[in-house]
């Protein structure tokens, strides 16, 4: 111990290329995006002039950006809900596979090493409207697939890729929760007149619940935010902003609009959104998970 | 209220290990029994199959003469204290005990006046709110033990429920179990490895060895009469003491020279070579030797207030033997001891098999 506590350094010393790395490629940004909320500029970056929160009233007076807003909100809601029940019942189901346990488990981690537009431009191509495989088994089942027409489908093809990309995550956690709960729990329940199903609902999901909690929180953030790649690779936000969400919506007015005052203001907002979000997560559920 | 009828119960893993060779055993109603062996013999395996949660490979299990082998755990009408306790950790106390009543579809004042009736009979009225992780391991072993209560299940199954516990905790819940089992009158099965804990709890005592039961009696009838040598060793604490002898004429010669003449006669089945099993409280000391006595000398006392043990070594003697000796007596190490086996307390086995030879009688 003593000889750590002289070194003061060391650990700093240790800690640096991380704590640069946060700070070059997120708080530098985070910094300047909040400044460039509160200007605006020409689109070729020559000057510059304040204007105080008309960046924000602007973009809080518009209904496109309510529109957005929506979205986003059913989007989120989909894929974290969809990633986590889709984990969960594959979860359970691994976890009583004894035989072959292993491959199994691998194949459903897969997922999750794929890049976010390489899984976009995989369901684009299952789902082509001319081409695809999937679709051409939904028009011989009657249904006219076509999701660069049709909104609806646009967005059951953006939560689709997103649940696919996240569900690997999810269920490695929810397996490694499932097999933490000792199996004399389960089998004291089954003795004391519970069926497979109430075992689940009473027994299994309560002591899931902090599991439950960290995932519901990381698939948020990921709904929000880390679905850009997925989007930009199947829609780009059409047809007709069907599947804008707010975090894409940020790219097109700072990136194909050149607004970049109004960005900022909104990546500014979404930051906001999000920590108020899994403040809420943390103050209201949190309690309600510990035993 | 219930009998349990075993009839030729076999287990096999699916991994192939048998862990249950064909075990025989009615089990009255009322009675407490012990089913007790050293680690690994299929104890918890036996009374899982009698729970349901393992399944049976062959032969029958009838509860009440009705056949109950397919019959998942709840349609058993059971109820299981397990070594971990298994406490459900996001329930209170009270939700602990009231689960399977609330499975059942008791009403809930019902319910209520049930747990709490039960909570009272055990000591538990100022704890139902807590949860497991806030009690300490003897609170939670009796809650374990009143979630089995609370049911009035036909049957209680104990798996070690006292091996977590320390030693003064254990020999009070111990008297406890019995006191509840008595006054409830539910048929019990109750399994340990720790032979103190069955000779002292059971109403009849079943000792397992290898996925076998060598030997079913009254504890007092295995620790006078034990069918084998393996029973002998394993019943009574410190261990019986095991000498190879010699046989002539309804005489035992042992390696030292001693002389032991048998008092009912030779029994028919005696070959050239026997095994002699004396316990450590029937060695008598006595204060000058004769052609019946053993001349050993202490290498090791241990004494335990009452008693102490004499750990001795006699000429052409691997093993030590032991011997209980009164405690008020001062001994040496190194001192020389006579030592006399009580005739009317000697254990005869086959030296290969291990068998009881049917020996003289004993009192009992
Ligand atoms: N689930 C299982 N699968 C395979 N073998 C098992 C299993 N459970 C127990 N066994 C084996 O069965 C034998 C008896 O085990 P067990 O009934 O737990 O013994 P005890 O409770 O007397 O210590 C042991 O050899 C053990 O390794
Ligand atoms: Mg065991």
């Amino acid at each position: 111990m003593a000889t750590f506590q002289r070194h003061r350094l060391t650990p700093w010393l240790l800690l640096s290329p991380q704590l640069a790395i946060v700070a070059i490629f997120f708080f530098w940004p985070a910094f300047q995006a909040v400044i460039q909320a509160f200007y605006v500029q020409d689109p070729f970056g020559l000057g510059r002039a304040f204007v105080a929160f008309e960046n924000f009233t602007r973009v809080l007076g518009s209904a496109e950006y309510y529109r957005a807003l929506g979205t986003t909100v059913t989007f989120s809601i989909s894929v974290a809900l969809g990633a986590m029940a889709l984990a969960l019942l594959l979860a359970v189901l691994a976890d009583r596979v004894i035989k072959g346990a292993h491959g199994y488990k691998t194949l459903l981690i897969w997922p999750y090493a794929v890049a976010p537009a390489v899984a976009g431009v995989l369901w684009v191509f299952m789902l082509d409207p001319e081409l695809g495989l999937v679709s051409a088994w939904l028009g011989a089942m009657g249904i006219d697939w076509n999701h660069q027409l049709n909104g609806g489908q646009a967005m059951a093809l953006v939560i689709m890729a997103s649940i696919w990309k996240q569900m690997s995550y999810n269920f490695v956690f929810f397996l490694a929760g499932l097999q933490a709960i000792p199996k004399s729990l389960l089998e004291a329940a089954a003795i004391d007149n519970a069926g497979p199903w109430r075992r689940f609902w009473t027994i299994t999901f309560p002591l899931l619940s902090p599991t439950s909690f960290f995932l519901l929180v990381m698939n948020s953030v990921y709904a929000f935010f880390e679905t850009f790649g997925t989007i930009d690779a199947t829609t780009a936000g059409g047809p007709g902003g069907a599947t804008r969400t707010l975090v894409y919506k940020v790219y097109e007015d700072g990136f194909i609009g050149y607004d970049l005052g109004s960005s900022a203001a909104q990546s500014v907002l979404l930051m906001l959104l999000v920590g108020l979000l899994t403040l809420l997560q943390f103050r209201y559920l949190e309690r309600k998970v510990q035993y | 209220m219930a009998t349990l009828s075993l009839d030729a119960l076999s287990k096999t893993y699916p991994n192939g290990v048998t862990a249950l060779h064909g075990v025989d055993l009615i089990i009255d109603d009322g009675e407490l029994v012990v089913v007790v062996g050293p680690s690994g013999c299929g104890k918890s395996t036996l009374l899982r199959m009698l729970a349901g949660l393992e399944s049976i490979s062959s032969g029958e299990l009838a509860i009440d003469g009705r056949r109950v082998n397919d019959l998942e755990p709840a349609q058993r009408d059971i109820a299981m204290v397990f070594q971990n306790y298994a406490l459900y950790p996001h329930m209170s106390v009270a939700d602990n005990m009231g689960y399977a009543l609330k499975n059942q579809g008791v009403p809930r004042a019902e319910r209520r006046r049930k747990v709490e009736e039960t909570a009272r009979l055990i000591g538990l009225e100022d704890l139902l709110d807590r949860r497991p992780k806030q009690l300490s391991g003897g609170q939670r072993q009796r809650v374990a033990m009143g979630r089995a209560i609370v049911r009035e299940p036909k049957v209680f199954l104990f798996d070690e429920p006292l091996s977590n516990l320390d030693a003064k905790l254990r020999v009070q819940m111990r008297i406890e179990i019995r006191r509840l089992q008595k006054r409830l009158g539910v048929t019990a099965v109750y399994v340990t490895h720790d032979q103190v804990e069955a000779m002292t709890l059971a109403d009849r005592l079943v000792v397992m060895n290898g996925g076998h039961i060598e030997q079913v009696g009254t504890p007092m009838h295995l620790y006078d009469q034990p069918a084998s040598r393996f029973v002998a060793s394993f019943i009574g604490s410190p261990s019986m003491n095991f000498i190879e002898a010699r046989h002539a004429d309804g005489v035992l010669t042992l390696p030292c020279g001693t002389h032991l003449p048998l008092r009912d006669g030779s029994p028919a089945e005696i070959g050239d070579a026997v095994c002699l099993g004396v316990r450590p409280e029937h060695l008598v000391q006595v204060s000058h030797s004769d052609d019946t006595t053993l001349v050993t000398e202490v290498e090791l006392v241990e004494p335990l207030g009452a008693d102490t043990l004499a750990h001795v070594r006699l000429d052409g003697q691997a093993e030590l033997l032991v011997a209980r000796l009164d405690g008020a007596q001062h001994i040496a190490e190194g001192e020389r001891l006579y030592l006399r086996p009580d005739p009317e307390r000697l254990h005869l086995f086959d030296p290969q098999e291990g068998h009881r030879l049917a020996a003289p009688e004993t009192a009992s």
